[in-house]
């Protein structure tokens, strides 16, 4: 009580000072470079759309989109590689959405730690790291030579399924995670079995994240090439239709057909055509992001009944 | 080190004999001994860390779901051992209910919320939803201020009523016991005291096992008081006996407010 307490300094003398102008110099570089690096991303990402919207906006017709290719003559579409590559997503999706979610739903709500977790993990990320073009080759010598399927959509599926699996099983994991404990106490704690609790309690609550994450994936595998090119081919399938449903059937999608126009096209304006393919996948996978926030935020409501 | 102590002339709903807990290598709950009378309120009460929610929760196998947790020593409702390895847990958590800390409702409507219980129990039926969810509803005090907006988002009630809205869902499973820890700790006075008068109503029905933290809500609501100190459950008894005449000198340092 005794002691005397030195009496503050003044409030300019704290504020001006030479440490206190350095300090506040230093704050605005670094905010200055934050703000220029995140600047340069949007600004890349601006000048892409834009080039490509330039180059590709004149060829993006009715017939460019729903025409067939050509082999030597100009003016030939791109219809059935944008439906291939929507049919292989399709497929993919088939394949890969109930195993992807099953293992994350296993390894999040069932398995403790213990070997089987880590093994499952370890698998998982060892697999998310293998190249896409690894994956594709590894395709071509199951789907393709081994299996004789030749170049199928189905041969190409399953490759995109291998694929992604361990990423859609990441996301199913993640949105499970992101399940608050206390709701799984409160359905345990209500009488329910762990399998009602995740069907009924965890999923509802987890839709929001885990239909972003699909989507965000689907979007991946629209715009995959590398391991579609030695499993799906690189050539639309000319049978009676151009929009041909049989999985054994080869079937180039957009992403291929643009890699394979710029390399051995020989019509006389593969320039033109590579140029509306880009802008029409950049839209779409565009697209996939958008629908998935938008989907992923309506279905959260619909089951949570709140944002 | 305690005797059991059991409480004459009243009907024995759950008794609990050799009871410990541990964490790993942890003992949180060393040889605990109770009896709890049916249709009565009893609070557990002790300093933060002391072991009364840990104890809570063994009463209805809560411990299954941590990782790590290990039960020992008998719990029985009605006489059967509640640990006994041909029972389902499942089952002893139907009719032994939980109201948790925190209000934990579904990110679902009300109305859901209350019928999660009968509908995974097997009730599918319309009308008998509806007649638990409003049943429910009013034993849960909640009625009047739910039964227009039934179908919103359970979210958008206060912390209180969300808690009433637990209650109620607990209710419409129909347990026998209903554990409570600290279920007014997250609530304004007003909900607390809520709360409180609904704990008075449901102890004509169901028995009532609670976490407290306040003393003064264990004198106002409760009929039985145990203190835990360190893990140990120390003396077991009547509310008044505990409050006025506690035989143990450690009870009555923590009740004049000498520890925690």
């Amino acid at each position: 009580m005794a002691r005397a307490i030195a009496p503050p300094a003044p409030l300019s003398a704290r504020l001006s000072g030479d440490r206190a102008r350095s300090r506040r110099i230093v704050d605005r570089i670094a905010t200055g470079l934050l703000w220029t690096s995140a600047s340069t991303v949007v600004g890349l990402l601006l000048i892409f759309v834009g080039y490509l919207f330039v180059k590709g906006a004149g060829v993006v017709t009715w017939h460019f989109l729903t025409g067939s290719p050509s082999a030597s003559e100009a003016g030939g579409g791109v219809g059935p590689l944008i439906f291939n590559s929507f049919y292989i997503l399709f497929l993919t999706l088939l394949f890969t959405v109930p195993v992807a979610l099953c293992a994350g739903m296993y390894l999040q709500e069932y398995a403790g730690p213990g070997r089987f977790r880590d093994l499952v993990q370890f698998s998982a990320e060892s697999l998310a790291t293998v190249p896409s073009i690894v994956m594709g080759l590894f395709g071509l010598l199951i789907f393709v030579q081994t299996f004789h399927w030749h170049f199928t959509a189905l041969g190409g599926a399953l490759t995109l399924t291998l694929l992604n699996l361990p990423a859609m099983m990441r996301v199913t994991q993640e949105a499970l995670a992101g399940v608050p404990a206390t709701l799984r106490e409160a359905s345990m704690g209500l009488g329910a079995t762990k399998w009602q609790t995740v069907l009924r309690a965890i999923l509802p609550s987890a839709i929001g994240p885990l239909t972003t994450g699909v989507v965000l994936v689907a979007g991946r595998i629209f715009g995959e090439t590398a391991a579609l090119i030695f499993t799906a081919g690189a050539s639309v399938s000319y049978g009676k239709s151009a929009y041909d449903f049989n999985p054994f059937h080869t079937a180039e999608t957009l992403a291929v057909g643009l890699y394979q126009t710029h390399r051995e096209a020989l019509v006389p304006d593969a320039d033109a055509i590579g140029n509306g393919s880009a802008l029409v996948l950049l839209v779409m996978v565009l697209a996939f992001n958008v629908i998935a926030r938008v989907v992923g935020r309506r279905l959260t409501i619909h089951f949570t009944g709140k944002a | 080190m305690v005797e059991p102590q059991f409480i004459p002339a009243l009907d024995e709903k759950m008794n609990v004999e050799g009871l410990n807990v541990f964490y790993g290598a942890f003992q949180a709950i060393k040889n605990a001994n109770i009896g709890v009378p049916d249709r009565r309120v009893m609070a557990l009460i002790g300093p933060s860390g002391c072991g009364k929610s840990t104890f809570l929760r063994a009463l209805n196998r809560m411990h299954d779901l941590t990782p790590g947790a290990r039960v020992e020593g008998s719990v029985t409702l009605d006489g059967t051992d509640i640990y006994a390895p041909e029972v389902d847990p499942v089952t002893v958590r139907h009719r032994i209910g939980m109201v948790f800390q925190r209000p934990n409702p579904f990110p679902k409507s009300i109305y859901e919320n209350v019928v999660y219980g009968p509908k995974i129990h097997g009730e599918n039926n319309k009308n008998r939803l509806l007649e638990i969810a409003e049943k429910s509803l009013r034993a849960a005090a909640l009625w009047d201020e739910a039964k227009d907006r039934l179908h919103r988002s359970a979210l958008d009630l206060s912390g209180g009523q969300q808690q009433r809205l637990c209650i109620a869902r607990v209710l419409a499973v129909e347990p026998e016991v209903i554990l409570m820890d600290e279920p007014a700790s997250a609530l304004d006075p007003i909900a607390t005291s809520k709360i409180e008068d609904l704990i008075g109503e449901l102890k004509k029905q169901y028995t009532v096992i609670i976490v407290t933290h306040s003393m003064q809500q264990a004198a106002r609501i409760s009929d039985f008081t145990a203190f835990f100190l360190l893990g140990e459950l120390l003396e077991v008894g009547t509310t008044s006996d505990i409050f006025t005449r506690p035989k143990d000198q450690r009870t009555e340092d923590y009740i004049t407010g000498r520890y925690g």
